[in-house]
């Protein structure tokens, strides 16, 4: 079990993260835009926005992977399906908070269920489950976060 | 102001929001109509659906009296005073703002009652009924305090200086005596899934001071000296009421199944944001210049159409989400028996290929006007317009919704003609992929279409399909979105409908049939429509005659429903509507222009 196999794993498995949830955008399956969302606190500029927040959500990932690493250390065992596993509780922490309940709280562009008519937010918040960004939003982030899990803890577990 | 049969009339009611949600409350201060949380959320007031189980807030004197209100100047605060033969008292409702400061109630609604002159005795009575009146609604007292639950929703009573109430049959209901200079709150706090904020009486106040304090500063913002300001002003008023502030999108109308007729079936759910609208909201407010809700509801508008891009469905849900389902709920009685009562929209599902017009015309306005199109949005633009050239020979639904047979109509093609046109200008600007050649050549083949199959010689117009010699007020919009500008044709066509379907100030959508039995009263949008069209053309005797009678047609409060009935001036359908206060402010601003225009060349 070595860090910079779960970094590795992180750099890989957040590529295919964002990459799966771009297609499933284009595949007209879901509105969720990770890097759009992230992007914007810092810029209403779509392109510049989405830069942003692609390198955002990258570090993002490495972070989560010295997390996952933490889990690992502490529990003695790294491997595909306990990655994969952590992923389950990942994709419910992303859906369930990070992104529904947290993001909406601190994003200056982003509505809430508490904005009133003295706002005008750019963006629509996620919802409950992300359900309003498309009702198989969750479908998606749950098998990219599991497929993010996965490639963590096998990296983890068998590089280095 | 007369009940029939438990019913107001649908003109006795004002509207006070906060962005999120809004409730209608009748001239005698009752309270008939809440969602909570948001606007599309099931109501906890139902009255104006079913005046036995729909549930109300009431609050008038226990004395005869009469009653005269008002919104505070450029606000959506109203007052209302109600005069008896012991004295007067006035009652401010408003739905607050969020305290940002302070922990505030989700949602909120202050009913302020102040004397002005003797002693008033007044009887009050709040009657949840959660979820369109069939959940289970329970009414506890807890510690000093009223509340009411059901599953994950919530209302406590705040009573300052208004008695303690009791409850009795599934209400709580009190009476006051307020003598000259003093005053009582009531108030409402709402919670959905999250613990209750209690409200206080200072608390109460300083929020409705911060509301009252609100929409002056917001309203000072339109530009706009023509005449009718105060229409106008009111107008985007109510709009910013409808507009459903967490998302940015506008709903319809705050109402479900109000009917556009009395006992009839024509009863539908506004509570969702038609995507034809969007080009006359964000001309609008461009037009007014409030560029920041132009600005979130163009986002809105990009965002939510996502998943279905470059198909676009006729409506979405405020929270951005296609999913729309129509079903009945034969509990409630309907409004004055017209039944049945629906939530959802099954209109949905239909093909109505107008709306591409006005999506590319929002478009076309917002990149010229407020912001640049990012690489991503230009795509998605270019994909629309594709669609458009690959569609417009599709039959369709229409503008009017028909739930009938898919026909060629003669709007819908000229809508996609307006597509094409709005997207070729996009192009050849370097705002979108250029594919201009493509569309103009449809555009080209659209146009011959139109002046070839549905014009009709006999009638001098364009008729409503190529299959139906009929005249459509919905063609009036040609005249607007510049559809052969001032051309024979158009002047020929708006002739028509001013002889054929219009009746006074009145303005029928149509005469024929559209697959739903009943009647329906006059089209209050057409008639601002036929305002905007004489503005176009240059007619503007007729344009400010005709402005002049509509304006009058509103309610005390400068409100409009969906329709009106000519015989008697009743409002029908849902209320407020967007599409006609859209309407009014298009009209005027385009008085505004075509008077500065004649200026420039006289």
């Amino acid at each position: 079990m070595t860090l910079w196999g779960a970094l590795a794993g992180g750099a890989v498995g957040t590529i295919l993260l964002t990459s799966g949830l771009r297609l499933s955008q284009e595949l007209g399956l879901t509105r969720m835009d990770i890097p759009l969302l992230l992007g914007t606190v810092v810029t209403d500029r779509r392109g510049p926005a989405s830069v942003i927040g692609y390198v955002v959500h990258f570090l993002n990932g490495l972070v989560f992977a010295l997390a996952y690493y933490a889990v690992f250390r502490a529990v003695g065992h790294a491997g595909w399906l306990f990655g994969a596993a952590l992923g389950v509780v990942h994709a419910c922490l992303a859906g369930g908070v990070l992104l529904t309940v947290l993001l909406p709280a601190v994003h200056p562009r982003m509505g809430s269920p508490w904005s009133d008519a003295e706002e005008t937010p750019l963006l629509e918040a996620p919802g409950f489950l992300l359900m309003n960004y498309g009702r198989r939003t969750l479908v998606w982030t749950l098998v990219g976060h599991v497929v993010y899990g996965a490639i963590v803890g096998g990296f983890a577990a068998h590089l280095g | 102001m007369e009940r029939v049969d438990g019913y107001a009339p649908i003109r006795e009611y004002a509207l006070v929001g906060d962005g999120r949600t809004g409730a209608l409350i009748a001239r005698d201060g009752s309270i008939d109509w809440l969602c909570l949380p948001n606007v599309d959320s099931p109501s906890v007031f139902a009255r104006i659906l079913d005046a036995d189980r729909g549930g109300s807030f009431r609050l008038e004197p226990a004395v005869p009296f009469e009653s005269e209100r008002r919104y505070q100047p450029n606000s959506n605060v109203l007052e209302t005073t109600f005069t008896t033969a012991e004295g007067r008292v006035r009652v401010t409702d408003a739905m607050t703002l969020t305290d940002i400061k302070r922990i505030s109630p989700m949602r909120e609604l202050v009913r302020k009652v102040e004397a002005l002159s003797g002693t008033v005795p007044l009887n009050w009575s709040l009657e949840p009924r959660f979820g369109y009146g069939r959940a289970d609604t329970r009414i506890e007292r807890r510690h000093g305090r009223w509340f009411a639950h059901a599953g994950a929703d919530a209302l406590v009573l705040g009573l300052c200086d208004a008695g303690a109430g009791e409850a009795h049959g599934g209400a709580i209901s009190g009476r006051v005596e307020l003598a000259q200079g003093s005053s009582a709150i009531l108030s409402l706090a709402a919670a959905h899934e999250e613990p209750v904020v209690i409200p206080g009486r200072e608390d109460s106040e300083r929020r409705l001071e911060r509301t009252v304090s609100f929409w002056p500063r917001w309203a000072d913002q339109a530009d706009y000296d023509g005449s009718w300001r105060e229409a106008v002003v009111r107008s985007i008023l109510a709009l910013k009421l409808l507009t459903f502030a967490p998302s940015g999108a506008i709903v319809a109308a705050p109402t479900t199944s109000l009917p556009e007729w009395i006992g009839g079936a024509r009863n539908w759910d506004y509570r969702f944001t038609w995507l034809r609208d969007a080009s006359w909201t964000l001309d609008a407010m461009l037009r007014l210049g409030f560029r920041d809700e132009a600005h979130a509801f163009f986002w809105w508008l990009m965002h939510a159409t996502r998943l279905t891009q470059p198909r676009l469905q006729i409506l979405y849900r405020i929270d951005g989400s296609d999913h729309t389902p129509e079903r009945e709920l034969p509990e409630l009685h309907g409004y004055r028996g017209s039944a049945p009562v629906r939530i959802g929209n099954g209109a949905s599902t239909q093909v109505q290929l107008d709306l591409y017009g006005a999506v590319l015309q929002a478009i076309w306005l917002y990149a010229r006007k407020v912001d640049h199109l990012d690489g991503d949005t230009g795509k998605e633009v270019a994909r629309i317009a594709d669609y458009v050239a690959n569609h417009w020979r599709d039959p369709d639904n229409g503008i009017w919704e028909v739930r009938d047979e898919r026909m060629h109509y003669t709007q819908s093609k000229a809508l996609c003609w307006v597509a094409l046109d709005r997207a070729c200008a996009l192009a050849d600007e370097g705002r979108i992929p250029n594919r201009s050649e493509r569309w103009r050549t449809e555009a080209d083949e659209l146009k011959h279409f139109i002046d070839t199959e549905t014009w009709d010689e006999e009638l001098y117009s364009y008729v409503r399909a190529p299959d139906l010699r009929e005249l459509d007020a919905s063609l009036l919009t040609l005249a607007l979105l510049g559809y052969d500008p001032r051309g024979k044709r158009i002047q020929g066509t708006v002739a028509a409908v001013e002889r054929e379907l219009r009746e006074g100030p009145y303005v029928y959508r149509y005469l024929g049939e559209d697959g739903l039995a009943g009647d329906e009263g006059a089209f209050l949008t057409c008639s601002f429509w036929l305002v905007d069209a004489y503005a176009h053309l240059g007619r503007l005797d007729d344009a400010n005659a005709l402005m002049d009678e509509l304006v009058g047609l509103a309610n005390d409060v400068g409100l409009y429903s969906e329709e009106i009935d000519p015989r008697t001036g009743d409002f029908l359908g849902n209320f407020p509507q967007a599409l006609t206060h859209l309407a009014l402010v298009n009209a005027a601003m385009s008085i505004v222009d075509a008077e500065a225009a004649h200026r420039t060349t006289a």
